[in-house]
């Protein structure tokens, strides 16, 4: 077996005591060595991928704390381990493990050191590219608007005698005739008008008329050659309102999550399909060809008209910003040549500015690091700056950065304390706190949740998108303007409500923009009793009390469990005469449902007071809600805990004082800002005390999170 | 603002000469002895097969004399182009596990630890085309759904996400950018990228620089499009007016953006766009709410019952069962739709179902008890004369991993092996 070097065992009291146990003579010993060494194997084989390779527990539980002795653990193994396949593991397999188990993997384990994550390369998100390309091109986005909107034709035959007016154009494949799926246009008094709902993007057309005669629209002056000598006329549709320019990313694919992770930034579980390679190279071309309608904006040159120079320069400057490093001089070169050899200056910085968007050096962050004596990889000034902005903004360096990099001021963990201080007072930080929260909660999604109308009328796409932004705003407000703790964020008596969500929480009044209200009564506490996490842990006609129990052991406590076996039986019917938590009863009641479900259901069913869509309920089919829940096992699977509670306050108190739940979402956090999982329990051991020395002071979690010294180490990628 | 987004109708309608003519011919062999283009059809949760009973789903008989029970009455009119495969295993890891099973559908690798089939053919007898993999979803992305939903493995270990909007679909396959003006400014982008990436790559190790050899490939194909003219599709058109794409999650419209998919999927095949597609309905553990579908026999009111919910129907005496049967029967409906779309579109002597293989899949057997063993497959097409159809095949236990490669052979590509324990071609299957 490997030797894990974060793992320090503090068990040696405990082995020597059983090994004198086993003493009888010397060749018992022997024999009792062996014993171990076969179990250690056999652990290895069938135990460690669930159980953890040093007994603390993944998707079972920690076998670090045995108390019943050897007999009752192998005869546990004997008859039901491997989970599914005791076949595996009888006897003396059960036996020799039993005894590994004992004598290696017990007590609490302490962390030496954590574990880097992998190095490599990370391709920026959607979200993520799209504020980049605005903050490196200058630009807004429009931030509302659909993915279609309506495109308007008109043409003035200025006296000339038409009776036929059609569209044919690069969204129509450029038919002869309406009859080819021309677009007709009419006629209104003497002006020929015509609308189309189209996608946002640039498109070519042209006016036939009579189904004879292609024409450039007279009235647009944007043209390009059409090839055959003449012109097209070229359309811009952009959807956005309030003015700024289109955005590009609305088209693009969503970001793949490998299964079991939250977040959308996987390092390792996205690539650049077909389609992707596409709509970069399309929105690169649509952001180039705005961009250099202010050359002199673009390339920061004071005199355009000494083309070389300003070539060389741009260059230089924009390539440092996109590539968020200098350029290399075979970079430099190859762009130089691509800008110089367009024709023009504009022509030649547009190239430049497609090739700079299409570049693996700017859709990815490199995180690879130079190689250290120990082995690791210790990251670049620049790629730690990038790391900070990225985990800190959602988008690339700002100037301040790229100068502590270039200073070399963020290697030491002081240097990065004081720019993430910095960093968080922005709004961007607002910004990315509300999207770690809302993927971590479960929250982005509840608006296109479905729901049984007849069965919650007040239910509607737009409530919903009120209940995800409630958990934004509120989640981001107690790390930036209230007491800062993890404590609120479960327990608060208030959260943030607009004139939407203020009847489901039985408040009166209300208006269009979020106000920080107090709940009307005791049985709401902080993110527990959002009606967004209440509406995404239920199904479309009923509540679960199983999603709700998940909801609380992987996210909030980042315990696994594992998926249900064949035969499960799933979701009970539903039953006129019974409240939900009396149709799942079963679930304790069967010995093979009881192995998981004596961790799900018991924490899911305090949750029933509150029904589907997070309405107040105190009834159910006519019969009274039991509200009592039961946080069992809060601080690991398997060390057979009680913690019994009455409302979701109780249920935020119990979580507010778990060293569990602190490290889970220091866990969590972790995992958005690197990119993965780290199975490793260590991975985050020094944030974990800092957190829990402030008081689980969220803001010092976070900056803690990139001061720490393992925030600037990778290791090698398997 | 716009409420609705929606395309009134958009039409590919007038047959401009086909700028991949050229390429076209060179993909259509001239001994029709192979596919030209395979189809996977993919539906989630698995089919009514009750231990101890007779399968709802799996065809019974001899070779030739044989019956297809109640779910795959929809594909009567179809039987002589079709395969019906009994006693296929993905074999026992997972077995039981919904995600398992999708890891091991095309990919034939537990875990989904290797290229599913699909990627691999789009990559090899498919590097041609304009476009060399296609990978439609309907509702298959819904709610962050994460990557184990997905059965399409790029490289071993990685799911991409189906595009799921029709429109979005529509406008990058029909909807050229240009406007046959060839782009040569984005020919020597292009070429800075490539190479950028060229550098880049060789920096890396490992499954970082295969990251990027994917990139490469993907960059590749935007090349051929941007350097060559723009691809005009002629033909029919493909009617999208219905999708609003601000309901593409709406249960009620999902039997219309999965049309859309099939139409376009069908539509750019015929114009040699593309020679390798995947159609995936909603995901595994689906939560899919079937009655909800509009004008199908599926549609209850006020009566919301889930694919997945379906599937766990416990005793095939629970009213859930009834539900569950007539789920999987509207999904070889649809199956049934795309054949005859192929069908109808003459292709050389025979239409398109003669010259393409066509797989109907899910990643379990029976949805109760989730395993693996006696897979619910169905091949059709002729795969341009290469298969023997009309027949039931059954086995007593082979891996299908001989599927897979099955697929493989009748597309023109001379693997011999695909996945794990894989024997050789399904015997019996080719002429």
């Amino acid at each position: 077996m490997k030797t894990n070097l974060s793992w320090t065992l503090a068990t040696v009291g405990v082995s020597a005591a059983l090994g004198t146990a086993f003493g009888c003579g010397r060749s018992g010993d022997d024999a009792a060595k062996a014993d171990v060494a076969s179990g250690e194997a056999q652990y290895a084989a069938l135990c460690a991928g669930c159980h953890g390779t040093q007994g603390e527990g993944k998707t079972a539980p920690t076998l670090r704390h045995w108390t019943r002795g050897e007999p009752a653990l192998a005869g546990i193994i004997d008859e039901r381990m491997p989970l599914g396949d005791p076949a595996k593991c009888k006897g003396k397999c059960a036996t020799d493990v039993a005894k590994y188990i004992l004598e290696k993997l017990q007590g609490d384990l302490v962390c030496a050191a954590p574990r880097p994550t992998a190095r490599g390369l990370r391709l920026l998100t959607r979200r993520e590219y799209r504020r980049t390309v605005q903050d490196l091109l200058g630009l807004a986005f429009a931030t509302k608007g659909g993915d279609t909107c309506e495109a308007s034709f008109r043409y003035d035959p200025q006296g000339r005698s038409v009776s036929k007016v059609h569209v044919a154009g690069s969204f129509n494949a450029w038919p002869a005739t309406t009859a080819a799926g021309g677009w007709p246009l009419t006629l209104t008094g003497a002006v020929w008008t015509g609308k189309r709902t189209l996608p946002q993007g640039q498109y070519l057309y042209k006016f036939v008329l009579d189904e004879r005669d292609w024409i450039a629209d007279p009235g647009n002056g944007k043209t390009s050659p059409d090839g055959f000598g003449g012109n097209n006329s070229v359309l811009d549709v952009q959807c956005g309102v309030g003015g700024g320019a289109a955005d590009p990313t609305t088209s693009f694919p969503v970001d793949t999550r490998p299964e079991g992770f939250l977040f959308d930034d996987s390092a390792r579980g996205r690539i650049v399909t077909p389609v992707l390679a596409d709509e970069y190279f399309r929105a690169a071309t649509t952001l180039a060809t705005v961009a250099v309608g202010d050359l002199g904006k673009i390339t920061g040159c004071a005199n355009l008209g000494d083309e070389k120079a300003c070539a060389a320069s741009f260059v230089a400057r924009f390539g440092a910003r996109a590539f968020r490093r200098p350029l290399t001089g075979t970079e430099t070169a190859r762009y130089v040549d691509l800008t110089s050899k367009q024709g023009s200056l504009a022509s030649g910085v547009r190239a430049a500015l497609r090739a700079f968007l299409n570049a693996p050096q700017f859709l990815y962050r490199s995180e690879q690091g130079t190689p250290q004596k120990d082995g690791t990889y210790r990251l670049s000034g620049f790629e730690i700056a990038s790391a900070l902005s990225y985990g800190l903004w959602g988008t690339m360096p700002d100037d301040v950065l790229f100068a502590a990099a270039e200073k070399g001021e963020l290697d030491a963990p002081e240097g990065r304390e004081k720019q993430a201080r910095r960093m968080l007072a922005d709004a961007r930080a607002r910004e990315t706190v509300g999207t770690f929260a809302e993927q971590w909660l479960g929250s982005e999604n509840v608006a296109s949740a479905t729901k049984a109308a007849q069965l919650y009328p007040a239910w509607s796409e737009s409530l919903g998108a009120s209940m995800a932004e409630e958990t934004r705003r509120f989640v981001t407000s107690v790390v930036f303007d209230g007491s800062h703790t993890y404590e609120e964020l479960v327990t608060a008596k208030y959260s943030m409500v607009d004139d939407r969500l203020a009847p489901l929480y039985g408040l009166a009044g209300g208006s269009a923009s979020f106000e920080k209200r107090d709940y009307p009564d005791g049985t709401r506490a902080g993110i527990l009793g959002h009606a967004s996490v209440l509406t995404a842990t239920s199904h479309s006609d009923q509540t679960s009390p199983i999603r709700r129990g998940l909801f609380v052991r992987r996210r909030l406590l980042c315990q696994e469990l594992p998926a249900p076996p064949p035969n499960a039986g799933g979701v009970p019917k539903v039953d006129p005469n019974a409240t939900t938590r009396e149709r799942f009863a079963q679930h304790t009641a069967n010995p093979t449902c009881k192995a998981c479900h004596q961790y799900i259901d018991g924490v899911g069913f305090g949750f029933e007071p509150f029904d589907a869509i997070g309405q107040k309920r105190t009834q159910e089919n006519g019969r009274d809600i039991d509200p009592k829940g039961d946080m069992n096992d809060v601080e690991g699977l398997g060390t057979q805990t009680h913690a019994p509670y009455t409302g979701l306050r109780e249920l935020g108190q119990i979580l507010a004082s778990s060293r569990a739940a602190k490290a889970c979402v220091v866990k969590q956090y972790g995992r958005f800002v690197a990119g993965g999982v780290d199975d490793d329990a260590c991975a985050s051991s020094d944030v974990v005390r800092r957190f829990e020395a402030t008081g689980g002071d969220l803001r010092e979690m976070i900056v803690a999170t990139f001061a720490s010294p393992s925030f600037v180490l990778r290791r090698s990628a398997p | 603002m716009i409420e609705r987004r929606r395309i009134l109708k958009a039409l590919a309608a007038s047959a401009i000469t086909l700028p991949f003519a050229g390429l076209f011919a060179k993909s259509a062999r001239s001994a029709p002895s192979v596919a030209k283009r395979l189809i996977v059809f993919y539906f989630p949760d698995g089919v009514p097969a009750p231990q101890g009973q007779a399968s709802r789903f799996h065809a019974s008989g001899s070779e030739l004399a044989f019956s297809l029970p109640e779910n795959l009455a929809p594909l009567e009119p179809y039987r002589s182009s079709c395969v019906f495969l009994n006693g296929l295993s993905m074999g026992g890891t997972d077995a039981g596990s919904h995600p398992g099973g999708a890891k091991k559908l095309l990919t034939g690798v537990d875990g989904g630890g290797g290229e599913s089939i699909d990627r691999y053919l789009a990559r090899t007898v498919g590097a041609g085309s304009p476009n060399r993999h296609l990978y439609f979803g309907a509702m298959a992305n819904q709610n962050a759904a994460s990557g184990d939903k997905h059965i399409s493995y790029p490289s071993p270990g990685t799911t991409v996400a189906p595009e799921d909007n029709p429109i979005l679909s529509f406008q990058r396959l029909f909807v050229p950018q240009g406007n046959g003006t060839q782009d040569t400014e984005g020919a020597s982008v292009i070429d800075t990228v490539k190479g950028d990436l060229d550098d880049v790559r060789a920096s890396l190790e490992g499954a970082e620089r295969q990251k990027l050899d994917l990139h490469l490939e993907a960059l590749r194909e935007v090349e051929r499009r941007v350097k060559g003219l723009s691809p005009t599709c002629g033909g029919a058109a493909v009617d999208i007016s219905g999708i609003d794409a601000s309901q593409l999650y709406s249960p009620e419209r999902f039997p219309g953006v999965l049309r859309a998919h099939i139409d376009i999927m069908v539509q750019a095949m015929a114009c040699g766009l593309s020679q390798v597609g995947v159609v995936q309905c909603s995901q595994h553990t689906s939560e899919l709410i079937m009655s909800r579908f509009p004008a199908t026999p599926l549609y209850k009111a006020n009566f919301d019952m889930r694919s997945h919910q379906a599937s766990h129907y416990g005793d095939p005496g629970d009213p859930k069962f009834a539900d569950y049967v007539a789920q999987r029967t509207w999904f070889a409906s649809q199956f049934a739709y795309l054949l005859g779309e192929l069908q109808k579109r003459p292709d050389g002597t025979g239409t398109m179902l003669d010259s393409s293989v066509v797989l109907l899949c899910s990643e379990v057997c029976d949805g109760n008890t989730h395993l693996h063993d006696n897979m619910p497959f169905v091949l059709a097409g002729r795969a341009g004369g290469t298969l023997r159809t009309g027949r039931l095949l059954s086995f007593g236990y082979r891996r299908h991993s001989d599927l897979l490669l099955s697929l493989a052979r009748a597309m023109g590509d001379g693997a011999t092996s695909f996945g794990q324990e894989c024997q050789g071609v399904l015997p019996g299957l080719f002429v």
